[in-house]
């Protein structure tokens, strides 16, 4: 469907370096990054705002590296929805038409049509100004979704739209993807992607990091930068070493972690995710894993109920649950053991 | 600003007093002049003709350069070329320059020896002491104004919209008639009206391409030298009535066009 091909930009002091990708038809394509980090950059090239330096891009076998932007096809929806303030709702969704210059009937139903599919056929006589985001967002998509683009682009679409609207949003554009629609949609937000992704790719600094199933990426990150996308805030530079059958990390000669089979570099990064932390007041005495006394830092509410920082040689955070938080009663200064199998290592390649 | 603080107070003085200064000539004028001499200069065919020459000239000069100001204006606010900044100071340069020594510019180039007298010298038209001439020496003095507010306006309008256009399938040209200018129109009309009134309150480049006809200002001037305050005075309230009335009706064109919220490319 869509190919990028050593796809390389200069703008300023940021490049987008080697882009290659491809995305298939039907696929909902997440594109996951920081701001500044070339997202919509590259959303730009593909819809034909600016050219690449170097590089092709490929739409369905066909070269459109060089094609002029009116005739690529591709809809394009803006983080701020870009919407035309001296237009009605009508007029801006009716201005793919008018450039074509379709019969004022035949406006008048297509209009008509998206805009009942999209839920603001009574927005269509009013003025944007006093329009909700949610109400500006399905503006937007009306106006770019009339041109029946081959490829929808979605530049941070959820960025500017209250928590409350944002499943509707959601639910419309997994519609608009079940319907055989290819979706690229930016952003930087890693819930937002695990729930609409059928895949993802991670840019960093202009680069492509890592690209995969939702599962792939966030459950193998490749490096540092991946890894806190998934949420992971345990890392710890190691050096590896083996003890006859098994494998050991050593973290600053403070701690020596006990690691599953496999093979290890000599040097590395350790990620352990603060939910595969087992918490207790007294030793668990788990000697196949991991376990280390500690002394509980600082507490914060986390999404699954409360986050500890634990000091036990290095700082651990500790995702406990609400029910075990409030039958371990702890506190702060509290003395603890934390435990985590082998497994909950994971040594990440070239070390992040 | 809850309680008024001696600072406050030293402000409130230094506006007054500039506010003052503006005012208190303009009102002199204006309850120095009776209404039987104002009727009078109502009734005079000289007075009336000079007065319409200056609007319907500084009008047109206003209209036709604006064909070429305001896609000037837009290169200047989209583009970037080499020298643009030699391309902006010499727009800007007019409104530096005496306005005599303007005059005598175009009075260069208009005369028959000149490029564009030559030019309206083959078709049998003289620019000296024409309408013509008179509106290219208003043009001149004041074309900065409508460029300037007109790139300022365009500036204005994110580039974000203008994408958006193109990409909806749009060309340049449709995205510059129906989203840049509409969206750019209020800064455009700002202009047009400044250099409307700058131009129909030019004095000292029009006098010098034609003293006839005569313009308000020249006119005003005549009755001056040659008559003396009491008979320019008349003149000159009437003007500054009619030239208020014609640049509070076009500002009220202006306004009237429907507001429009923009949001700017660095908020976006």
């Amino acid at each position: 469907m869509l190919k990028l091909d050593n796809i390389s930009k200069k703008l300023g002091n940021f490049n987008l370096a080697e882009v290659t990708m491809e995305i298939r038809k039907g696929e909902y394509y997440v594109l996951l990054g920081r701001s500044g980090s070339g997202k919509t950059q590259l959303l730009e090239l593909i819809a034909g705002l600016n050219d690449p330096d170097s590089g092709k891009i490929w739409l369905d076998n066909e070269d459109i590296t060089t094609k002029k932007i009116q005739e690529r096809n591709i809809g394009l929806v803006f983080q701020d929805y870009a919407i035309f303030p001296n237009l009605t709702v009508f007029g801006n969704i009716a201005y793919s038409l008018h450039c074509r210059n379709t019969d004022k009937e035949v406006i008048k139903n297509e209009v008509t049509r998206i805009a009942k599919e999209l839920n603001i056929c009574h927005l269509l006589n009013r003025f944007t100004n006093n329009l909700s985001g949610g109400e500006l967002q399905r503006v937007a998509l009306a106006r770019t979704l009339i041109t029946s683009p081959r490829l929808l682009l979605l530049d941070e679409p959820l960025a500017s739209i209250d928590a409350s609207l944002k499943d509707d949003i959601k639910r419309t554009f997994r519609q608009l993807n079940r319907k055989g629609l290819t979706i690229v949609h930016v952003t930087h937000d890693y819930s937002e992607a695990v729930s609409l992704a059928t895949r993802i790719g991670v840019i960093h600094n202009g680069r492509i990091v890592q690209e995969g199933l939702p599962d792939d990426v966030f459950g193998k990150p490749v490096n540092r930068f991946v890894a806190r996308y998934a949420g992971i805030r345990n890392f710890f530079r190691v050096k590896f070493r083996n003890e006859g059958r098994s494998w050991k990390a050593e973290c600053n000669g403070n701690l020596v972690l006990n690691l599953s089979e496999g093979k290890y570099p000599e040097e590395g990064l350790i990620i352990i995710r603060s939910n595969a932390i087992s918490i207790f007041k007294a030793d668990p005495s788990n000697e196949a894993g991991n376990c280390f006394r500690g002394v509980v830092k600082e507490l914060s509410p986390s999404e699954q109920g409360m986050e500890l920082l634990v000091e036990a040689g290095e700082m651990f955070y500790v995702d406990v649950p609400m029910n075990d938080f409030k039958k371990l009663q702890i506190t702060e200064a509290s003395d603890v053991w934390i435990s985590f199998p082998a497994e909950a290592c994971t040594a990440l390649p070239g070390g992040g | 600003m809850s309680r008024n603080t001696p600072f406050t107070w030293i402000l409130l003085i230094l506006s007054s007093l500039v506010l003052l200064f503006i005012l208190a000539p303009l009102a002199g004028m204006f309850l120095h002049t009776g209404g039987s001499e104002l009727l009078e200069t109502v009734n005079d065919q000289e007075v009336r003709a000079s007065i319409w020459l200056t609007i319907w000239v500084a009008f047109a000069a206003t209209f036709f350069f604006a064909i070429g100001a305001i896609p000037l204006a837009w290169l200047l606010a989209r583009k970037k070329f080499p020298m643009k900044n030699i391309v902006q100071g010499i727009i800007d340069l007019p409104v530096v320059l005496p306005h005599t020594a303007a005059g005598i510019a175009v009075l260069g180039f208009i005369s028959r020896d000149g490029l564009l007298g030559k030019v309206a010298n083959s078709v049998g038209l003289t620019l000296i002491n024409n309408p013509a001439g008179i509106a290219l020496a208003m043009a001149f003095v004041s074309i900065p104004f409508l460029i300037n507010s007109a790139r300022d306006g365009f500036t204005a309008v994110p580039e974000r919209l203008e994408k958006a256009a193109l990409s909806l399938g749009a060309s340049r040209t449709r995205v510059f008639f129906t989203i840049s200018l509409p969206l750019a129109w209020r800064s455009i009309m700002t202009g047009f009206v400044m250099m409307f009134a700058r131009g129909m309150s030019e004095f000292g480049a029009v006098v010098i391409v034609a003293y006839h006809p005569m313009v308000a200002p020249v006119l005003i001037y005549e009755r001056f030298s040659s008559f003396g305050l009491k008979y320019a005075r008349p003149a000159s309230v009437l003007f500054i009535i009619v030239a208020l009335a014609v640049f509070i009706l076009l500002r009220l064109i202006a306004v009237r066009k429907k507001e429009t919220h923009i949001v700017p490319d660095a908020e976006a």
